[in-house]
């Protein structure tokens, strides 16, 4: 029985990643095309009038980007791990359920109808994407729900069609609109951290964090619904109740972290089966642990991002996926060797 | 005492009617086998006992009260179901399999009790599966799996036991373990079982009822050896078989247009099982 999860064992190991990600933060925030020391930064923490070039670009540059990187890859991580856990299929992501192109079109909307007003320090482009991205997933939730009782399989293709039908109002969009606006869509679509506002950084915060506490207290019925609807149900569990939850909650976050930053891809996708393949599938160690290894990855992804074509910056986007593609297999060869081996 | 009590049970798909004015009772304790030919609505009538499908009329009482009455937790707490094998995307362990029995048990963080640890011990051990808790499910043969789902609704601790098809893909020595285990569960812990299944021959030598659904919606319901008799089965399957008998139990052999031993049966009369 010593294999068991135990909330002693889980305690430990969630703190062993927060002190993990608490270090990486703190390592991203010295790099940089301008070098700062920690000591000046702390020192000048301490006086009050002077204004020290360290502490500047600690506390207003890099600290506010490196939290908004760790909560949004804390958001895709975990809905990841919940998409995949509903629809009960590995290759299931945040954007699976047409997310991604809801939240692309409301983009182009917004570029192509060139609105200038904001929401909360944030662009029409933002505000549109979140619109776009929510009210998407709910028509993919309203379609597959008439498909009936094997809903995930319907889920699914109301997903792809959705997200079809979306990717053919986007391309007929950016053939009429200018290539200036275009540009600019192709740049958010790839995914981008920028420096944010501080009330928009809580904001979007206090929302994710909550919503991953929550995740947590349903993952044992998550564990249940590996199984299918039917077998969780002769569990006791209650399935729609739990995928309703499950479903929104992950809808939320992914659409916040979309409207903060863009499509991130991979993080969704391959920190969840990071997480799986080494501590195993338990949705009760999965959630928490995925959420701060996404975000340990997003933010050393961001600082590689703003770092190796400086003083350029490359879209993150693009960093997660050339980083990510190659160590996710390397884990997948790793162990699964190891757990066949074992085994035999 | 009738545990399960269906009453003028009738369910319908879009497509076809499966199941019309069907009535029966097993008492507590009881070993039930359902037979019947594929698309007679067995598992579908698995379904509508654990309250998976709605009956268009007709009532299911469980325990005095009908189905629609518990909550899913309660029933639960009532009815364990074994289905025909499903292996989860991702890789679980026998003995994380058989602790998510107890997750309505679970405690405010989402762990189990040292209660739920030794329920789930004493399932692994009574299904003989403690030697390889924690293996992978998907890394074990079908016995050994189907015996994890035995031990997982096993785990649920309750009063009776649904079981769709548990032996079809087992060899033979499988069969039978699967069948004394659960026949040891009747006698021993007083659970009324209740089990789909094609093998007329293990049903007949383990159950102690038998419910025969027939494709035109008639049914017969009684004692294993009332019910399975030849004559019924070339009725309700219309395959001819040759009865022989051993001690208290039959056994069946289906004899087909080009079995061997047709002619001898066709044409001696004290074996031809129709005269």
């Amino acid at each position: 029985m010593e294999q068991l999860l135990t909330a002693k064992k889980l305690f430990r190991r969630v703190l062993l990643a927060l002190i993990a990600l608490i270090v990486v933060m703190l390592l991203c925030s010295l790099i940089g095309t301008q070098h700062i020391s920690l000591k000046s930064v702390l020192a000048s923490s301490n006086r009050q009038n002077a204004i020290d070039p360290d502490y500047e670009i600690f506390m207003h540059v890099r600290l506010p980007r490196i939290i908004l990187a760790c909560i949004v890859g804390a958001a895709l991580a975990c809905s990841g791990v919940v998409f995949q856990a509903i629809l009960r299929n590995p290759l299931a992501d945040p954007y699976i359920l047409g997310i991604s192109s809801g939240a692309g079109l409301g983009t182009i909307i917004a570029i192509v109808s060139g609105f200038s007003w904001t929401v909360w320090g944030r662009s029409p482009i933002a505000v549109f994407a979140f619109v776009g991205a929510l009210g998407t997933i709910w028509l993919v939730w309203f379609v597959g729900r008439f498909t009936g009782k094997s809903n995930v399989t319907g889920l699914l293709l109301a997903g792809v069609v959705v997200n079809a039908f979306f990717s053919a109002v986007i391309m007929f969009l950016t053939s009429v609109a200018k290539s200036q606006q275009i540009y600019a869509t192709i740049f958010w679509l790839m995914g981008n951290i920028a420096e944010e506002d501080i009330f928009v950084l809580w904001m979007g915060a206090g929302f994710i964090i909550a919503g991953i506490i929550a995740l947590f207290y349903i993952s044992p019925q998550l564990n249940a619904l590996s199984f299918g609807v039917d077998d969780a149900r002769s569990m006791g569990i209650n399935t729609a109740g739990t995928q309703l939850i499950a479903f929104a909650i992950a809808a939320l976050i992914t659409s916040i972290a979309v409207c903060l930053s863009g499509l991130i891809g991979f993080v969704g996708l391959i920190v969840p089966h990071g997480v799986r393949l080494i501590f195993g599938p338990d949705h009760r160690q999965l959630l928490p642990l995925s959420g701060i290894a996404g975000a340990i990855f997003l933010a050393a992804s961001d600082t590689l991002a703003r770092t190796i074509v400086a003083p350029a910056q490359l879209p993150v986007g693009v960093v997660t996926a050339i980083v990510g593609g190659p160590f996710f297999l390397f884990l997948l060869i790793r162990y699964s060797r190891k757990i066949g081996w074992l085994n035999k | 005492m009738n545990i399960i009590e269906v009453k003028n049970l009738s369910f319908r798909y879009s497509q076809a009617e499966v199941l019309r004015d069907l009535s029966f009772d097993v008492a507590q304790g009881s070993f039930l086998t359902i037979i019947g030919p594929n698309g007679v609505g067995k598992s579908t009538l698995l379904n509508l006992l654990s309250a998976l499908l709605q009956p268009d009329s007709g009532t299911i009482k469980i325990d005095k009260k009908t189905v629609e009455s518990y909550s899913t937790k309660a029933l639960a707490e009532k009815i364990a179901v074994v289905r025909q094998e499903f292996v989860p995307v991702f890789g679980f362990s026998v003995i994380e399999t058989v602790l998510m029995a107890r997750t309505t048990h679970y405690g405010q963080l989402g762990f189990e009790n040292d209660t739920d640890r030794q329920i789930v011990n004493e399932a692994l051990n009574v299904t003989d599966t403690t030697g390889f808790a924690s293996r992978l499910l998907s890394n074990l043969s079908g016995g050994e799996r189907q015996r994890v789902f035995i031990a997982r609704a096993l785990a649920q601790n309750t009063a009776i036991l649904l079981l769709d098809e548990p032996t079809t893909f087992l060899d033979l020595k499988h069969q039978v373990v699967i069948y004394d285990l659960l026949k040891k569960m009747q006698m021993e812990k007083g659970k009324t079982i209740v089990v789909v299944t094609h093998d007329i021959n293990l049903a007949a030598q383990y159950c102690d009822e038998a419910l025969l659904l027939g494709t035109d919606g008639s049914y017969q319901c009684g004692t294993t050896k009332d019910i399975l008799t030849t004559e019924q089965i070339e009725k309700v399957f219309g395959v001819r078989t040759f009865v022989g008998r051993v001690g208290q139990g039959k056994f069946f052999l289906p004899l087909g247009k080009f079995a061997k031993d047709i002619q001898i049966v066709s044409t001696n009369p004290n074996c031809n099982p129709l005269k």
